[in-house]
């Protein structure tokens, strides 16, 4: 489960002059309801778009997420970790097809997807554009990485749209395992050797800058995000879920006697908020436009196996084929 | 120059290093056609709608979804039919029973053999579509008729899908062993973890002594 699909530039917004008001207004009902909005539903440009955006960055993220991980199975130490870490990442690619699918009833084919993908002009997750050097760093993206998601997801899951919500009360229900593997890989780690000790320490402080920049920089609070808000497309905003990321973990990290590499977290009691160092928000830009340590191999990897499988594809392709969009 | 990674499969791949010419666009259907899929979580409970899958055959989707859909979860039963074979009436408001909305005209010719037809109902929207029943008919038209009959009146029905019941591919009675799963596979499962009892031991080994 990766979701940190809010980060990324939203949408032009063009304050829905074009949309038929009767129909908008309509659409807005349904949702203050609290009804979900189903594929063939009318639907604003903005809600449609915006949607496709975030369930597609978010299906990227799972795919390339499984990546880093998935190069850890074969080293993973011990057949029962082998055999976990290969079930977690057949979910996350399982849980891209899911999202992919979702996307598709919103108009957008998986072929374009993939495309957009690979040439650079769709995103995923950033952090999946830093290494895992160690096991260790494997075991904090299982743990940290996965638990920043759920967190989005929770969120996510009661959102407007039918399919999305659906496809996430899945992930969600798949994952319960994913965390729980993650968090008993640090905890085996943070209280063995001292040698292991010094290791899963140095993956938190690899890890700790992206993971704080997982949720996005402040949102900007504009009219764009009120709207998207108020249709449930946007169901918190990236400091509330930073905060309750901090809220969650911190304190679990520090029961194991390790150090989060921020002189300046804390939690003010008085307004209950934690305080952190302001991320790198250069370097997440700069990272998240392609010059990061990984990009080009992650793109370069995804390629070779869309363009090595393709032959086995076109062979198997029914001439007779003809493009459906799925129904829910 | 190639490609170096930490991984060495994947330095192994010698991909090229710097830039590359942006790759070409998918082919349309190159990820093949669209199947929808219904599982039954066990034995004597209703199908229910998990999800699509894209496949080039009805028998490779059914391996796809059975992948997908019951991978990880009890599972005794799957169906898969093709997009193109379901036909969907209009949605309604929650609440509302799509029957009472839809005029349903008689069809006019009632001379082919009738033929089973399945029905599945959508209770709540943002919910999966469920298995109401089978019927016969002569034409969707005709079964959607005859289903407002025999299960129009149950409450709220806010979409109705149909589709031939020749058209969906069942698993069969004997094959149910497929979703067999071995008790070892257990690390599958949150509760495999016992992570609370190595932070206590730890926490107890490690408690800090006024006598240090």
């Amino acid at each position: 489960m990766y979701g940190g699909g809010n980060v990324f530039e939203a949408t032009k917004f063009d304050n829905l002059q074009s949309e038929d008001p009767v129909k908008l207004a309509e659409f807005e009902a349904r949702i203050a309801r609290g009804e979900k909005i189903e594929p063939t539903d009318w639907m604003p440009e903005l809600y449609r778009k915006q949607l496709i955006r975030m369930i597609e960055q978010h299906a990227h993220s799972e795919i390339i997420g499984a990546l880093p991980e998935g190069t850890w199975i074969t080293r993973a130490p011990g057949f029962r970790r082998k055999m976990a870490q290969m079930a977690k990442v057949q979910d996350e690619v399982g849980h891209a097809q899911l999202l992919y699918s979702a996307a598709e009833t919103l108009g957008k084919s998986r072929e374009q997807m993939l495309t957009d993908l690979i040439n650079g002009k769709s995103k995923y997750s950033n952090v999946f554009n830093y290494p895992a050097f160690t096991w260790a760093d494997s075991n904090i993206i299982s743990w940290l990485i996965d638990a920043g998601a759920i967190v989005n997801q929770m969120a996510n899951a009661k959102g407007s749209y039918g399919p999305y919500s659906r496809a996430l009360e899945r992930i969600c229900a798949e994952e319960a395992f994913h965390l729980k593997y993650g968090h008993d890989a640090v905890v085996h780690m943070a209280t063995g050797t001292p040698k292991q000790r010094e290791m899963i320490q140095a993956a938190l402080n690899r890890w700790w800058p992206p993971i704080m920049t997982f949720f996005g920089p402040s949102d900007k609070m504009s009219t764009h995000t009120e709207t998207l808000m108020r249709w449930k497309v946007k169901m918190a905003s990236n400091d509330e879920c930073r905060q309750q990321f901090l809220d969650m973990y911190v304190p679990k990290i520090w029961e194991l006697g390790l150090t989060v590499p921020d002189p300046k977290l804390k939690k003010n009691q008085e307004t209950g908020q934690w305080e952190y160092t302001e991320p790198d928000w250069d370097e997440f830009k700069r990272v998240i436009n392609g010059d990061g340590p990984c990009n080009a191999e992650r793109l370069a990897v995804r390629r070779t196996a869309e363009e090595r499988g393709a032959w086995v594809r076109r062979a198997l392709l029914n001439p007779k084929a003809k493009y459906v969009k799925p129904l829910a | 120059m190639s490609l170096k990674s930490l991984d060495p499969r994947v330095t192994r791949l010698n991909l090229p290093e710097g830039e590359v010419p942006p790759m070409e666009e998918k082919p349309e259907l190159d990820q093949f056609e669209t199947y929808e899929a219904f599982h039954q979580k066990k034995e004597g409970a209703a199908h229910t709608y998990v999800g699509p899958v894209h496949a080039p055959n009805e028998d490779v989707a059914f391996l796809f979804a059975k992948e997908q859909y019951s991978r990880r979860f009890p599972c005794v039963g799957l169906w898969i039919v093709r997009t193109e074979n379901i036909q969907v009436t209009p949605y309604g408001n929650d609440g509302e029973n799509v029957y009472d909305m839809l005029r349903i005209e008689e069809p006019a010719e009632r001379t082919e053999q009738p033929e089973p037809y399945e029905i599945f109902h959508l209770k709540k929207r943002g919910k999966a579509h469920t298995h109401a029943g089978r019927i016969m008919a002569t034409s969707y038209l005709g079964a959607l008729q005859e289903a407002k009959q025999q299960f129009g009146d149950k409450g709220p029905i806010v979409n109705v899908w149909i589709a031939k019941s020749k058209d969906v591919l069942q698993s069969a009675e004997e094959d149910k062993d497929m979703w067999t799963t071995i008790p070892e596979k257990k690390y599958r499962e949150a509760i495999a973890y016992k992570v609370m009892d190595k932070i206590t031991k730890y926490k107890e080994e490690n408690k800090p002594t006024t006598a240090q």
